[in-house]
């Protein structure tokens, strides 16, 4: 293995508000259906706002299997599904494969949110007493990736890069070189956030979350809406998976991170450029031959206005395609930019584009092709995954059709 | 043609622990066999009886002056100075950083918890709408990278890396992996964690830190060890793509060579025989460079019953009839368990130790574990000739890394 080696996407598994497993998350994406409905997790009455992107209908109990799903956390739970649904729809024997040779690397906001929160409300009933082991032993955001590779056996390199909301492309990014540098033959890379009390009570008093809908790059749009889910990307050398004959959805062509390090929550648009020329170059490409760009497009006015900037700086006077899928299922914290890689890789092997919906009104200081209402079926020959987060962090991610 | 791999070298290291803020002196500390350990005024009357490894007299105006400190947290402000005495070191000014990217890797276990437990407490009190905006912004577990990245203008690529205890060497191993990749000239990399009343709960109920009495303490590696002592701190090293330090003129304290990672399950961490994940690390780290120059272990021994004995098998495993002339050590008898900051200690440590050519003893340990088949340097510290050690680093939750460390 070295620098060059084509590293292909050849499984993928999401756990989200609009679909659990590849097929349903695609047709329901692509039909811009929306995840979002009234807060069920935890009581929102003291809240401005009720609404976030949970997912209802997720059962632990057929992906947790070898471990207990009662001694683990949702984010971990959700992890675990996702990395099944990809194992699966890989294809792979995973009776033959040497288990130190697959590594998992995962990306969160903020691991396993409630058991703080637990922590918390024993505290704050005077019940310290009764806090126990569960704290320390499901907490820190680590869990995560223990959870996937003690549930499925995986022995190799074992990660979580916690980088908030860009983290799932930083995973994604982190299984690229892992398998370049011939540390891993295979790599679960994605990311998970459960829905989380304190990251809903942040954005409220940010006055960051939208009442009703999601609405990027839209005149009117009123704000992020929370929401929660996980997805899972198989990752191998390009040669491995042509071996076994295995589908491959894409290329994982190359990407690029930078940081603004000015301001921790308000996006600045010239780091954004950086690691979007930076994902161009590695993957050996120009903006001219990117067919698709997955926003950040949280749907917040400054982050929308900003990124809108940014892209236009990278791309000139093309305007090229670019949507928000975050207008369906809510910002998913660290697991949105993998669930997003996820749709970009899909767009490159189906040649779809997945809508901006409750997109009325573009925003004139939005002036793209952002793919309003409804799906668009166009040659998609490389896709951009871009991603944003706390801390000034930039991401981009680039797939492209494998030829 | 075969790409060139670029070499990574040291040209800095900063740090901040119960024991000082300079390598030399904390490594003279460990070679007189000081400890941290003492009863918290962080914690108040939190800790009880229990001792603690704290810093206790920091003071984050003697590396700031008078910039507004109140946006970084204690683990904000902990990474801040650690990174502030590692770019002074390798002589990375602001103009220069404002030219030219430079990046940063922290590996982290919680980052702060004390602000994310604070945060929500403060809202489930008082309610939501009573919950600090500020405070809100370094409950994500990147804040402190996001934090010292603007503080030191640091615009390259930005990661946060949790692997449990295991985290400041995993980052540091990540770091130099971007570099031999191309992907970064310059990176920060280390970790960092403070202490707090959430984490020490936390380890209270886990049944993992060692009880009060008069004989108790952190022994690692000793027969009658009953567990650790929780700490705090941050530590980094600069790393650079060789020829970029060279043209630049940099001072090369040392260099970074293999480096190995892999994982444990929960089940297989319970016992102390079969799989172990640090002997197949180790033995990737020493692929590149061959074991026979490694001349020391530094190893992340914290006093805890199977952790330490896994990690004892694991380089006996690994290193088979080498051991019994390699001199092996730790620094959590003297500076605690500091988490996320434990590997990047134990690296700039070792790399103070070769530099000086002097191994500090393992503080605590009067009787070593006859099983563990290893040659621990106890009591007083051993001269060491070698230019290149292992570090190693094992977590409960089932991660280990190794990394070949050498000085020059």
């Amino acid at each position: 293995m070295d620098s060059r080696t084509r590293v292909v996407v050849t499984g993928i598994g999401a756990v989200t508000s609009i679909g659990i497993g590849r097929e349903p998350f695609w047709r329901h994406l692509l039909d811009g259906q929306s995840g979002i409905g009234k807060v069920e997790s935890f009581d929102t009455s003291r809240y401005q706002v009720h609404v976030g992107g949970e997912v209802k209908a997720f059962a632990p109990e057929p992906y947790v299997t070898r471990l207990s799903p009662s001694q683990m956390g949702r984010g971990s739970q959700l992890a675990i599904a996702a990395a099944r649904l990809a194992l699966a729809d890989s294809a792979l024997d995973v009776g033959s494969l040497d288990p130190i040779r697959v590594g998992v690397s995962v990306g969160t906001t903020s691991g396993e949110p409630e058991w703080i929160e637990r922590f918390n409300d024993r505290e704050l009933a005077g019940e310290r007493d009764r806090i126990g082991d569960e704290f320390l032993n499901r907490y820190p955001c680590h869990v995560l990736a223990a959870h996937v590779a003690s549930e499925l056996g995986f022995r190799g390199v074992n990660t979580v890069i916690p980088t908030a909301c860009a983290a799932g492309n930083y995973a994604l990014a982190h299984a690229l070189d892992t398998i370049r540098s011939g540390d891993a033959d295979i790599m679960l890379a994605g990311g998970s956030d459960a829905f989380s009390r304190i990251t809903y009570t942040g954005f409220a008093r940010l006055g960051a979350i939208a009442p009703e809908r999601c609405q990027p790059f839209d005149k009117n749009r009123k704000g992020m809406i929370p929401g929660e889910g996980a997805a899972v990307l198989i990752i191998e050398p390009l040669e491995r998976a042509a071996r076994r004959g295995a589908r491959i959805y894409a290329e994982l062509a190359g990407y690029g991170l930078s940081c603004d390090a000015s301001h921790m929550t308000a996006p600045q648009g010239d780091g954004a450029v950086r690691a979007m020329r930076s994902a161009l170059q590695d993957a050996g490409l120009t903006a001219d031959d990117i067919s698709y760009v997955s926003a950040h497009g949280t749907g917040t006015p400054a982050n929308d206005r900003v990124e809108a900037m940014a892209v236009k700086q990278a791309f000139g006077d093309r305007k090229v395609p670019i949507s928000s899928i975050k207008s369906m299922l809510g910002h998913t914290m660290g697991a949105a930019s993998a669930i997003e890689a996820a749709a970009c890789a899909l767009a490159v092997w189906d040649d779809q584009i997945p809508p901006t919906i409750n997109l009325e009104q573009l925003d004139p200081e939005c002036d793209l092709d952002c793919v309003p209402g409804r799906s668009r079926r166009i040659p998609v020959e490389a896709a951009m995954n871009n991603a944003y987060a706390f801390g000034g962090n930039n991401a981009s991610v680039i797939f492209r059709k494998c030829r | 043609m075969p790409v060139a791999v670029p070499g990574v070298v040291i040209t800095g290291a900063g740090l901040v622990s119960a024991l000082g803020d300079r390598p030399s002196q904390v490594h003279g500390a460990l070679c007189d066999g000081q400890t941290a350990f003492g009863p918290s005024v962080l914690l108040a009357d939190h800790a009880g009886r229990y001792q603690v490894a704290e810093i206790r007299d920091f003071a984050p105006r003697n590396y700031f002056g008078q910039r507004n400190l109140r946006p970084l947290d204690r683990t904000g402000q902990l990474a801040a100075a650690g990174a502030e005495l590692a770019l002074a070191d390798a002589g990375w000014p602001l103009e220069a950083r404002e030219k030219q990217e430079v990046g940063l890797v922290i590996g982290t276990t919680f980052c702060s918890v004390r602000t994310i437990g604070e945060f929500d407490r403060r809202a489930m009190r008082e309610g939501p709408g009573y919950a600090s905006p500020l405070d809100f912004a370094n409950t994500v577990i990147n804040a402190a990278a996001g934090q010292v990245a603007i503080w030191h203008r640091l615009r390259g690529l930005n990661s946060t890396i949790s692997s449990g205890a295991v985290s400041g060497l995993h980052a540091i191993g990540y770091a130099a992996q971007m570099i031999r990749s191309g992907r970064a000239a310059t990176l920060l990399a280390g970790g960092a964690e403070e202490l707090c009343f959430e984490s020490f709960l936390g380890f209270l109920r886990t049944n993992l830190l060692c009880g009060f009495g008069d004989a108790e303490t952190a022994r690692p590696f000793d027969r009658r060890r009953s567990g650790c002592i929780l700490g705090e701190g941050a530590g980094f090293l600069v790393l650079e793509a060789e020829e970029a330090a060279r043209a630049r003129g940099a001072k090369v304290i040392g260099r970074i060579g293999g480096f190995g990672a892999a994982y444990d399950s929960r089940q297989a961490m319970q016992e102390i025989g079969g799989a172990n994940a640090l002997a197949h690390a180790i033995g990737r780290a020493l692929e590149a460079d061959g074991p026979a120059d490694v001349g020391a272990v530094m190893t992340s021994g914290s006093g805890h019953a199977t952790l330490d004995a896994r990690e004892a098998a694991a380089i006996r495993g690994a290193l088979g009839s080498r051991v019994s002339n390699l001199p092996v050590t730790s620094i959590k008898g003297h500076l605690g368990e500091t988490q996320g900051a434990g590997g990047a200690l134990q690296t700039i440590l070792m790399l103070e130790s070769l530099r000086a050519k002097k191994l500090p003893a393992v503080g605590g340990l009067e009787q070593p574990d006859a099983g563990f088949g290893l040659d621990f340097v106890t009591g007083s510290p051993r001269p060491v000739a070698a230019t290149a050690a292992l570090v190693t680093a094992v977590a409960r939750e089932g991660n280990a890394c190794a990394l070949v460390v050498s000085a020059c």
